[in-house]
């Protein structure tokens, strides 16, 4: 199967300082990573070097064969925009779009199939920043989902909504896995949710990666231990 | 103005009246988008760096003359030459002003409070303003005018080189209006979705560099920040989408403009700060809007 995706050792960081460093990734269809890791490992670098917004410092990025959706964490996006739920999601259009060309009919359509597949199709009109937070995080999942990807990444898609709504967007997520072969990669603090949702995890720690099955890499005792050292060491 | 009918003095007064409509037809625009970035505090001190740029030229206007040259026009020529004039007076206010974005960009990025910089960016322009006044050949007659907003010596010069300036800032705004709204709202899916957001923001900033000192030149510092500020103001809480915003926007600044226009020629008031003020009288149900919602 070919790579959507490939890193080869490298480096991401700012100004020159590496964060991450001997990074070695390849993401394939139908593969689900959960990204995860202590605060300050590097997660959120690996995340802005897998979407182009860090350039590498060393080492080789190939995305040639990936269209990527990208749902941020929502609480990026201000709510001083006045903004609709269809607004949002035709701005995954909007790549392929310059000037004063509109939306075609058929992008039109995709982004109505896009906001029933995520079930919003009753709030298209209603304003953006009204929702709850699992409907604005739909939202976004709608959006990218609008650019026909291979390959989503999501950045904490799942924090600060209640237990329905999380379950809801796993299921959601698990389905576009099943159901499409996307691949699907989401950085989360949630261990427990990923442990149910995700098969093999990226785990993120002291500018090194490790990529393991999730249930090693997120088993109870070892992520105890793990935070347990974290926390003496910070202490220290 | 009792002796005179309401159509002689619009036929006297077209063209700051035509400037200051113009103005508000381009300006609240621009300042929804100011707004939406939460930078409405650019429309606050650009155009004061603008006045400072159109004040400078025409303090340096001697020494240039005698020094680089003007077309081979002497500086009493160039004083009763509009055209070269004011096309003197637009580059050094644009120059200023994208001075001043480029100050604001650059200090925002090390941190600290917007509002304070905001202030002292204000303080020191208006500063230069009176300084570069004083050394100003044309007295300090026209620089008092140009801030108070008397702008009914505004003629068709001053209005041509205006409308053309919008007219660009619009089309502009126009074309790129998706990207610029995609760029501000959401910077890193901009990027994943191929579009140069650093080369959309400076596009933004060129866009808002030319209008403010267009309108500067023309109309003063106080009608213009008034219209970038007020209007959208009022019309956010009534918008429900970035194109309504825009359009209530730009509704309320034309309504606004109409208003300021008449209360001026009627009661014989400065026309820049009347608009400024009627652009107000929106706000109050804008906050009950607000409230309601």
């Amino acid at each position: 199967m070919t790579d959507l995706l490939r890193i080869a050792n490298a480096s991401f960081g700012y100004a020159g300082r590496a964060v991450i460093s001997h990074v070695d990734l390849a993401v394939r269809a139908g593969e689900f990573l959960g990204i995860v890791g202590p605060n300050g490992g590097g997660k959120t670098t690996l995340f802005r070097g897998l979407l182009g917004l860090v350039p590498p410092l060393e080492g080789r990025v190939d995305r040639g064969g990936a269209r990527i959706g990208y749902v941020p964490q929502r609480e990026t996006l201000d709510p001083i925009f006045p903004l609709r739920v269809e607004d949002v999601v035709r701005m995954g259009a909007y790549g392929s779009l310059s000037g004063l060309r509109l939306l075609t009919s058929e992008q039109r359509r995709a982004a109505e199939h896009a906001m029933e597949r995520v079930g919003l199709s009753a709030h298209a009109r209603a304003g953006f920043a009204g929702l709850s937070g699992g409907q604005r995080q739909r939202a976004l999942l709608a959006r990218a989902l609008l650019g026909s990807p291979n390959v989503l990444l999501l950045d904490e898609p799942t924090s600060g909504v209640d237990r329905g709504a999380q379950r809801r967007i796993l299921d959601l997520l698990v389905e576009l896995n099943a159901r499409d072969g996307l691949a699907v990669l989401l950085v989360s603090h949630q261990i427990p949710l990923l442990r149910e949702a995700v098969r093999e995890v990226l785990w993120v720690a002291d500018g090194r990666i490790q990529r393991g099955s999730a249930t090693e890499l997120l088993a109870p005792e070892r992520l105890d231990r793990l935070y347990a050292a974290g926390a003496a060491a910070e202490d220290g | 103005m009792d002796e005179i009918t309401w159509l002689e003095r619009i036929e006297l007064f077209r063209w700051p009246l035509l400037s200051t409509l113009c103005a508000a037809l381009v300006l609240p625009s621009i300042g929804a988008f100011l707004l939406v970035r939460r930078t409405s505090f650019h429309g606050i001190v650009l155009p004061q760096f603008a006045a400072a740029g159109v004040v400078f030229a025409y303090a340096i206007l001697g020494w240039w003359i005698e020094t680089i040259g003007l077309g081979g026009l002497t500086l009493e020529d160039a004083l009763h030459d509009p055209h070269a004039a004011s096309t003197f007076g637009l580059v050094w206010g644009a120059v200023f002003t994208l001075g001043g974005i480029l100050l604001l960009v650059l200090a925002g990025r090390q941190g600290g409070s917007e509002s304070a910089r905001a202030a002292a960016f204000f303080a020191t322009a208006s500063a230069a303003v009176l300084v570069f006044g004083r050394l100003s050949p044309i007295g300090r007659g026209p620089v008092d005018e140009l801030l108070a907003g008397e702008v009914l010596g505004v003629g068709l010069h001053d209005f041509e080189v205006q409308a053309v300036a919008f007219a660009l800032s619009a089309a502009l705004l126009a074309w790129f209006g998706r990207d610029l709204l995609l760029t501000s709202y959401d910077r890193d899916a901009a990027i994943v979705l191929g579009k140069r957001a650093t080369a959309f923001e400076a596009l933004f900033h060129g866009i808002v560099g030319l209008a403010v000192a267009a309108g500067t030149l023309t109309l003063g510092p106080i009608l213009v920040f008034g219209l970038i500020v007020v209007p959208p103001l009022a019309a956010r809480p009534w918008a429900r989408s970035m194109s309504g915003f825009v359009t209530i926007a730009t509704v309320f600044g034309v309504l606004a403009a109409i208003l300021g226009e008449f209360a001026a020629l009627e009661w014989d008031l400065p026309l820049g700060p009347s608009v400024v003020l009627a652009a107000a009288l929106f706000l109050a149900p804008a906050r009950l809007a607000g409230r309601r919602s």
